[in-house]
């Protein structure tokens, strides 16, 4: 009896399973494809785009720094407003600059980190921007808050996680599996297939939990900020008071202390500040906003330089977040392993086709289980003519 | 997007989404208490308080009745000033939040 | 197969609808990006600028010895940002000359009473600066958008244009809100 229980529980979870995915298979396979294109549509757009590759004009050349690279700027387009320089995660990219020309368009330039030359500025079509778009939000555009298409998307870490549960339950000493790998090649699609969906989910455990935790994660940061609840710790960094900026004598801007003067300052006065990025005061009584990656790779670390008074006014460190911090800041850069270089979005990238292959495989063996119960059932059905048509229907629905 | 507008950046680099960077705005809200008093509270729209940021509440002509100064709990209370007067979120210039003595009603 | 048998005496609408359709889904979930995608690519388009200024443009409003030209980022009414009220974003370019000599730019509804209390500061550029605009829900149909420049020798100017005018839109759901608190 305790036997026949827990055999019909298994066959529940099986159930629960099977069917977890399956009336939004498409749905979900888009979400797998597109994540796994978003992990490194850098690199996709690095094959594709000579302009966004950093190419050396001679094996002893030095990178510029910031300030000689805003200069080269300004000595190819004096009329063009920079927002901010930043070295992408990997030498052989680029610099981005965001500009701003006369007429108001405001592209990206790609700029070679040797010479400061503009080797190009982004295309129409932003392939990064639209592989993230879809895969994060759906395209659905946001209006008041968050897109309801982040809450489409995100909220389909629930059923993952409970996919791979279930699955574990249902797959009985999974464990045994990591040391007989079996699959099948000479068996039929059907158990091919089954044996290529358990061995690519025992061996996608951890990475299916990384996904589907980090994105419930995306989820809940969604009901958070589109209730006004905030978790950071950052301090406030005032903007700088009037009476700070001092007057100027002509008509002309007050000097302010260049990039290379405002990284000088920050990188001597924070200690462990590496600076891969620098955004220009927005107006008047904005910062120089200093930042890069800090020795916890999963996290940023910033600095806002006065750029009257020379002084740091404001920091935000690793060891200046909170514990609560610490797990939730982590969550955006496990999703999308863009943490540790091209060797963790390659292996993202591996577990995220394995990912997108399981929800195809699953689909493979359920259309090939249910055609055959199907047809089973619709062979009692001729031989008892009592029971109609639906039976065939019915049979589907509950043949796992 | 005010005081914090520097947070925004990193995720905007980072996930170099076309998404329109969601704001902070100032924000201040006042109340009459126990009669004679008003206890006004400061914040950014996405929850963060403004403890230290300057409120000040200044009359019609220009003179600052209360200078001031949020508390630890992003709020400062002062007895209401005879005549007219408004009460001025100040964490900066162009971050200002302004409100009305005939916007804070009776108790 | 008991389910079979339970399924042909009680086939309830709605579980022939889900049987029917269940798959259907897959197809109203694949519409909702392409249905999203003009969107998508204009809303691209014009965070690159590459849309002009923005909806209502009123170009050289002359303030003082310089000029401004304003435009709202979308015609549609203003948007509510939680307890902090409703805002409008606006965006503004300064003329060619003057990009130098002018120090900051504000924006109000109604006359500011001091510098302080100038309104809300542009962020950008002079070529393309931005800000978001609170609209109390009890301001009047015929309010007046205050523009205040602040020059580097600490020079001050004003101008200023009828809101209806900067936002028709911002004027309708004023109306249709009836003079609220």
């Amino acid at each position: 009896m305790a036997q026949q229980s827990k055999k019909s529980k298994s066959r529940l979870w099986f159930l629960v399973h099977s069917w977890l995915a399956l009336p939004i298979w498409f749905f979900v396979l888009i979400v797998c494809v597109t994540g796994t294109l978003a992990v490194v549509s850098q690199e996709i757009v690095w094959l594709a785009n000579p302009d966004v590759r950093a190419s050396k004009p001679n094996d002893d050349a030095e990178r510029l720094s910031f300030q000689q690279v805003l200069d080269a700027l300004k000595q190819a387009e004096p009329d063009m407003a920079v927002r901010y320089i930043s070295q992408p995660d990997g030498s052989h990219f680029a610099l981005n600059a965001a500009v701003t020309f006369p007429d108001g368009t405001a592209p990206i330039l790609y700029v070679n980190p040797y010479t400061g030359a503009i080797q190009g500025k982004s295309p129409d079509f932003n392939f990064e921007g639209f592989t993230r778009a879809l895969h994060g939000w759906w395209l659905v555009p946001f209006t008041n808050g968050y897109s309801w298409g982040w809450y489409l998307v995100s909220l389909l870490g629930l059923p993952m996680l409970a996919s791979l549960v279930t699955g574990l339950v249902v797959y009985k000493r999974f464990w045994k599996g990591f040391f007989k790998p079996t699959l099948r090649f000479n068996h039929g699609a059907r158990i091919f297939w089954g044996d290529f969906h358990r061995l690519s989910g025992i061996w996608s455990i951890w990475f299916i939990a990384v996904i589907s935790i980090t994105g419930t994660w995306f989820l809940i940061q969604a009901l958070l900020a589109d209730n006004h609840i905030t978790l950071s710790t950052e301090p406030i960094t005032p903007v700088i008071a009037r009476e700070d900026v001092p007057l100027s004598d002509s008509k002309a801007p007050v000097p302010r202390i260049d990039l290379d003067e405002a990284t000088r300052i920050a990188t001597t006065q924070v200690p462990g500040l590496d600076v891969t990025f620098a955004q220009l005061p927005s107006n008047a009584y904005g910062h120089i906003y200093l930042g890069g990656r800090g020795w916890y790779p999963l996290m940023f670390q910033t600095a806002s330089v006065n750029p009257y008074t020379r002084k740091v006014d404001a920091s935000f460190l690793v060891g200046d977040r909170s514990a609560l911090e610490f797990v939730t800041e982590s969550m955006r850069p496990l999703h999308t392993g863009d943490f540790g270089g091209l060797a963790i979005k390659l292996i993202w990238a591996f577990f995220g086709l394995l990912l997108s292959m399981m929800v195809l495989s699953g689909l493979l063996i359920w259309t090939k289980r249910t055609a055959q119960a199907t047809a089973a059932a619709l062979k009692r059905a001729d031989r008892t003519p009592r029971a109609t048509k639906v039976t065939g229907e019915a049979a589907t629905e509950m043949q796992p | 997007m005010i005081f914090k507008a520097g947070r925004l950046v990193l995720p905007l680099l980072l996930l170099a989404c076309a998404g329109p960077a969601l704001a902070h705005n100032p924000m201040c809200q006042c109340e009459p208490v126990d009669g004679e008093r008003i206890k006004c509270t400061g914040g950014f729209s996405d929850g963060s308080g403004a403890p230290g940021v300057t409120l000040d509440v200044i009359g019609y002509d220009e003179t600052v009745l209360v200078p001031g100064k949020l508390g630890d709990d992003s709020t400062l209370t002062f007895k209401r000033p005879d005549g007219e007067f408004y009460v001025l979120f100040d964490a900066g210039p162009g971050h200002v939040v302004e409100i009305d003595h005939a916007d804070i009603g009776e108790p | 197969m008991s389910q079979a048998r339970d399924a042909v005496t009680a086939p309830s609408p709605l579980k022939q609808w889900w049987l029917k359709w269940r798959f259907h889904l897959n197809i109203l979930l694949l519409l909702i990006p392409l249905g999203f995608m003009p969107k998508y690519f204009a809303d691209a388009k014009m965070f690159r600028g590459e849309s002009g200024l923005g909806a209502n443009p009123i170009e050289n409003i002359a303030v003082g010895p310089w000029s401004i030209s304003l435009s709202e980022l979308l015609a549609e009414a203003p948007r509510q940002d939680g307890p902090a009220g409703y805002f409008k974003a606006f965006n503004a370019s300064l003329c060619s000359s003057c990009g130098s000599e002018v120090k900051a730019a504000y924006l109000r509804i109604g006359k500011p009473r001091s510098l302080r209390a100038a309104g809300t500061i542009f962020f950008g550029n002079p070529h393309r600066m931005s800000t978001s605009l609170p609209v109390p829900a009890r301001t009047r149909a015929d309010a007046e958008l205050w523009i205040t420049l602040e020059g580097w020798d600490g020079s001050l100017h004003q101008a200023s244009v009828p809101l209806a005018k900067a936002s028709p839109a911002t004027l309708a759901w004023l109306n249709k809100q009836g003079g609220k608190p």
